[in-house]
């Protein structure tokens, strides 16, 4: 069954920050075999060649305040984008069993930027720029999924609205280990902060995947979004009969609503069966 | 460097994210967080002589509503099929899991880990039903993902095992 992928992202400031540190991609990665002329039947030829290709979708967020936290997302955005080039093509010889692979240049990609803030910002004063990153490389049915502190990801399926993603912070840990309540991880001021950040002082992403059926949404967003939207009201939103960007407006116009205390960056993806 | 694919398979809620998280980082999480697709670790081990990248990939469980996704076993090497000795229905569902298994991938390494074994008050399995469990012609090992008792034995069997079958197909 071949599906039609529709997408749309976002972004804004809010209404207390000074400056928008958030960063969304949105990466169509399409390589194409067209027949022009040949002597063979159209039979013969028939779903011999065609597109073969994925698409990118990531969001960012960026900490350190002001310009660093800004260079610091769009360093991790644009270094997917030059990954995005490297491997426009390469969908044809990814096995099953070379998966792997895939995911380690993936994960080289996320270190290289890692590294390359630290290097920057050796010596300097002050908080180090750092940033969040959620990102899906989708290649039909197969979403890859790479991920490193408190952005999130959900899938929508049959309904049912289901986090991908664990956020990688203090408090996070802190209830995983058992020494804190959920409870008293909402009220402790440490709870947010990033156990795993690209330029932190600790970087562990996390890898995994989904395999999507006609039908599903995808959603990638900032903390921003869910901060002041919870899970019932993004399924509902995702539920609907609407475009990729109706629902990431109405998302996002919840999130203003319910605050906008922070910088907000969303991505929906739609998958329909044509 | 060799690197073998491992799957982890069972029902939801037997603990395959949890022995994994203590194989491979060395800690327990008491909050349950059912997984969606799969997750992906990896850890080096050294079997033998040699050493083995194992790329663990935590398939979300079975639960009544979805089964496991054949393609996700695509490629596997080998396989630990997780069940939780204080749920009776989880070690039932491992014969049907193995032939799942075996449909996907032919006939790959396999142990059966019966997990929770620190909730000693709860368990519900007799000697003889841990010796069936599974099936024939299988190795199990009872395992804690709390303590870490039988975990990293287990995934050390299974490399080892991965590497005897590669030996025999050459």
């Amino acid at each position: 069954m071949t599906v039609s992928i529709d997408s749309f992202g976002i972004s804004d400031q809010g209404k207390v920050r000074e400056s928008n540190e958030d960063n969304f991609l949105i990466v169509d990665i399409r390589k194409s075999v067209e027949v022009k002329h040949s002597s063979l039947s159209a039979d013969a030829l028939a779903n011999r060649f065609g597109s073969v290709g994925g698409y990118l979708f990531a969001v960012a967020d960026g900490v350190g305040g002001g310009p660093e936290g800004e260079r610091a997302s769009e360093g991790a955005i644009t270094a997917l984008l030059g990954y995005a080039t490297e491997t426009v093509g390469c969908f044809h010889t990814y096995s099953a069993v070379k998966e792997h692979e895939l995911f380690e240049k993936l994960e080289q990609t996320v270190r290289g930027v890692h590294e390359k803030l630290i290097a920057e910002n050796e010596g300097k004063r002050g908080q180090a720029p750092a940033t969040t990153l959620t990102m899906i490389l989708l290649v039909w049915p197969r979403a890859y999924l790479v991920h490193v502190g408190d952005s999130r990801a959900y899938v929508r399926r049959n309904g049912k609205v289901q986090q991908l993603t664990r956020d990688q912070t203090f408090g996070e840990y802190m209830v995983n280990i058992g020494a804190w309540t959920e409870e008293q991880a909402s009220r402790a001021k440490p709870a947010a902060t990033l156990s795993s950040a690209i330029g932190g002082t600790e970087l562990t992403p996390v890898v995994g995947l989904v395999d999507l059926e006609p039908g599903d949404s995808v959603m990638l967003c900032t903390d921003g979004l869910t901060k002041h939207v919870d899970d019932s009201r993004v399924a509902s939103v995702l539920g609907n009969d609407a475009s990729a960007e109706t629902m990431a407006r109405q998302l996002l116009s919840d999130a203003l609503d319910g605050g906008g205390t922070d910088n907000i960056a969303v991505v929906v993806v739609r998958s329909q069966p044509e | 460097m060799i690197q073998k694919k491992i799957c982890m398979v069972g029902v939801h809620g037997t603990g395959k994210t949890c022995l994994v998280q203590q194989f491979v980082h060395s800690i327990f999480s008491v909050k349950y967080l059912s997984t969606v697709g799969v997750k992906i670790d990896r850890k080096e081990v050294r079997a033998g002589d040699t050493d083995v990248t194992l790329m663990l990939w935590d398939l979300e469980g079975r639960d009544g509503t979805r089964d496991i996704s054949a393609s996700y076993l695509r490629g596997a090497h080998g396989v630990i099929l997780v069940a939780d000795g204080t749920r009776v229905d989880t070690v039932d569902q491992l014969v049907d899991l193995r032939r799942i298994v075996d449909d996907a991938v032919g006939p790959v390494p396999s142990i059966v880990a019966l997990n929770k074994i620190d909730l000693t008050d709860e368990w519900k399995l007799s000697q003889a039903e841990e010796a069936a469990a599974g099936g024939k012609d299988v190795h199990r090992v009872r395992t804690s993902a709390k303590t870490g008792e039988g975990v990293e034995s287990a995934f050390q069997w299974l490399a080892e095992a991965t590497l005897v079958a590669k030996a025999e197909e050459s």
